[in-house]
């Protein structure tokens, strides 16, 4: 199912597999050719336009490429992009968990309209969902009039751009989660509920860890799409620098005036960032999937 | 002691149980025997308190404990497929159920540690409480959910078929060293199976279930040569049926008189049933039963003999000693039904 996709290829290995280190003669044939394609085309697809950046940015000399990357302007986008993504995928994994455990553990009329109401933000084009949520927020909106006056001011401030983000984010930890979460076993529960386990022992201590693994995809996927997040963001936010500019619309602000190089310098930082945070999440989730895997 | 009182349950429209009694005694190892559906497994999920049933009582030592939730039962549940926690080293496993309990309850940390070590060493896993499951074979992943059921030293022992996953040879050892374990720590025990070899083998007593409802409850000896119904007789160990009718106190196969000994028939419809090694050759005489021979097997050192008897339509199994040549396919063979049982039916013969 194309709904699954985005869970799915950042799975480890299915425990059953033996060994699949590189070096050793495997069983399973055609290794070669398809890691050839597969280099092949994640460098068309992904390496070759992302090394484009590089080579630009290498080109405008160190002091130049840090005046425009780490530009006070620059440097209050990253934190809005980078904390408002954070913000977004922490709530998401709260909640994105809550709604697949639902959709997982109770049947209930109307389960698959639920279920297929979670993919909405997928296919629904960004832009779309920003004017929406502007709408609902704004001062005079059907939420935004009722908040406004209690002090909390969504449309246009950084507020606003982590609903947005919640928004776009929530399928990818609902559909990591769920499959996971299916696929548990009942045993494993009622084994624990007969040795005295709490129900919140139950889950704390034998279904959380157990889901950890895909809480974090699901997590990290988020994360990865708030930080790169641009159609939606860019309506509720307001974009005043400094306090509700993200990086993506400054790359492009700085586009529109024909300043590549300093477009280019903020697109590395953020790239180099933003790879560095999807790998050390890859790597905890390594660790807290050995340990299940054995 | 463990006492069930007129337990039912439903499954939708499906009756699981269906007016269940039964009484298990202190220290014994009982057998829940039966082919799937029988509703054996749901007997022992209701006592156990992870199933709840529509009417009826469950007492442990005269005390109701039907509404009781399986985690204040005190009883240890083993599971077919382990069901071991895999992100658990086989010690946290095994101390799980010490670790949960509550602050004023809960034994010091190294004192669990220790405890932990002492149940691996008594099912034979010592040492190797720093490993995860997915490290250890079959046979060693159950003794493991074993030492954790064991840990929170539970009245009742309940083992859901606790071999079926396991390959043959570490089945058998697996289930004679379970046997002395339940001897040497005075268990009581309830173990669900639908192989009868294991039942009568393990079992002090063994209950026999089919659709829902108690068939038999005896010693193995007891079910084995004594089975009170049909279905008994068919399900455990193996045995031939011929539909028969009584009139004088003596069987009929149509209207041939059969030599077997009836103590107290009922005139009227039967079916007589027989083991395969509970008859001898007799050649050619009146009341002996003749079987075209359309098999013949080796099986140990007997020869396993399959006939149609001669008449109707029905083929039976008999073992004959080896010391004789076999016979032929094609000819017959007279047979002499040694020891049968006979089950009243309403079914014409």
């Amino acid at each position: 199912m194309a709904t699954r996709a985005p869970g799915r290829p950042l799975h480890g290995p299915d425990p059953a597999t033996p060994d699949r280190s590189v070096g050793a003669a495997s069983v399973i044939p055609g290794f070669g050719l398809t890691m050839g394609l597969t280099i092949a085309w994640l460098s068309l697809i992904v390496l070759i336009p992302l090394s484009s950046i590089f080579l630009r940015a290498a080109g405008m000399g160190w002091a130049d490429f840090v005046a425009a990357g780490f530009s006070p302007r620059a440097i209050a986008a990253y934190k809005v992009s980078f904390g408002t993504a954070l913000i977004a995928a922490l709530v998401n994994a709260l909640f994105g968990l809550l709604t697949a455990w639902v959709l997982v553990r109770y049947d209930f009329p109307g389960r698959r309209i639920v279920g297929a109401l979670v993919d909405l933000p997928f296919a629904l084009p960004a832009a779309v969902a920003g004017i929406a949520l502007t709408a609902i927020y704004a001062g005079n909106g059907w939420v935004g009039q009722y908040l406004e006056p209690l002090g909390f001011k969504v449309a246009y401030t950084p507020v606003g751009i982590t609903v947005a983000l919640i928004f776009i984010g929530l399928p990818f930890v609902v559909r990591s989660v769920e499959p996971v979460l299916a696929d548990l076993s009942a045993e494993v529960e009622e084994a624990a509920l007969s040795l005295g386990a709490r129900p919140w022992q139950v889950f704390a201590r034998v279904i959380l860890p157990a889901i950890l693994p895909a809480l974090l995809t699901g997590f990290a996927l988020a994360f990865a799409r708030g930080v790169g997040e641009y159609g939606s963001v860019i309506f509720i936010a307001g974009n005043m620098p400094f306090t509700s500019e993200i990086a993506p619309l400054l790359i492009v602000t700085q586009l529109e005036q024909y300043d590549y190089a300093a477009a280019t310098a903020i697109a590395a930082v953020m790239l180099i960032a933003s790879f560095a945070l999807l790998l050390a999440i890859n790597l905890v989730q390594a660790w807290s999937r050995r340990r299940v895997d054995g | 002691m463990i006492t069930v009182n007129g337990l039912s349950k439903r499954f939708g429209a499906f009756p699981a149980l269906k007016g269940i009694d039964l009484d298990v005694r202190d220290g014994e190892f009982l057998a829940l025997l039966g082919p799937s559906g029988s509703g054996k497994t749901t007997l022992l999920r209701i006592i156990a308190g992870l199933e709840f049933p529509d009417a009826g009582r469950v007492e442990f030592n005269g005390e109701d404990v039907t509404g009781l939730k399986v985690a204040d039962r005190k009883v240890g549940f083993v599971f077919q497929h382990y069901a071991l926690f895999k992100h658990m080293t086989v010690a946290d496993n095994v101390a799980f159920g010490l670790s949960v309990r509550r602050r004023g309850q809960r034994p010091p940390k190294a004192q669990i540690r220790a405890r932990a070590e002492e149940l691996l060493e008594l099912v034979q896993l010592g040492g190797l409480g720093h490993r995860y499951p997915a490290q250890l074979s079959g046979g060693q992943r159950q003794r493991v959910a074993l030492a954790r059921a064991l840990a929170v030293e539970p009245q009742l022992l309940l083992l859901d078929e606790p071999f079926g996953a396991l390959d043959a040879k570490v089945r058998k050892d697996l289930r004679r060293w379970l046997r002395q374990l339940h001897g040497r720590m005075g268990l009581t025990s309830i173990f669900v199976t639908h192989d009868q070899e294991e039942a009568l083998e393990l079992a002090d007593r063994v209950v026999v279930m089919d659709r829902g409802a108690i068939e038999q409850v005896g010693t193995p000896e007891a079910i084995y040569m004594a089975p009170e119904s049909a279905f008994v007789s068919d399900f455990v160990g193996e045995s031939n049926s011929l539909p028969v009718t009584v009139t004088g106190g003596r069987a009929h196969l149509f209207d041939r008189p059969i030599d077997v000994a009836l103590n107290g028939a009922i005139d009227g419809a039967a079916r007589l049933a027989f083991r395969p090694h509970d008859v001898s050759v007799c050649g050619e005489r009146v009341g002996c039963l003749p079987l075209l021979v359309t098999g013949v097997y080796r099986s140990g050192g007997e020869w396993r003999i399959e006939g149609e008897v001669a008449g109707i339509d029905r083929t039976i199994e008999i073992d004959v000693s080896a010391a004789h040549p076999a016979p032929d396919i094609g000819t017959r063979l007279g047979v002499r039904i040694e020891r049968a049982r006979l089950f009243q039916t309403g079914e014409q013969p």
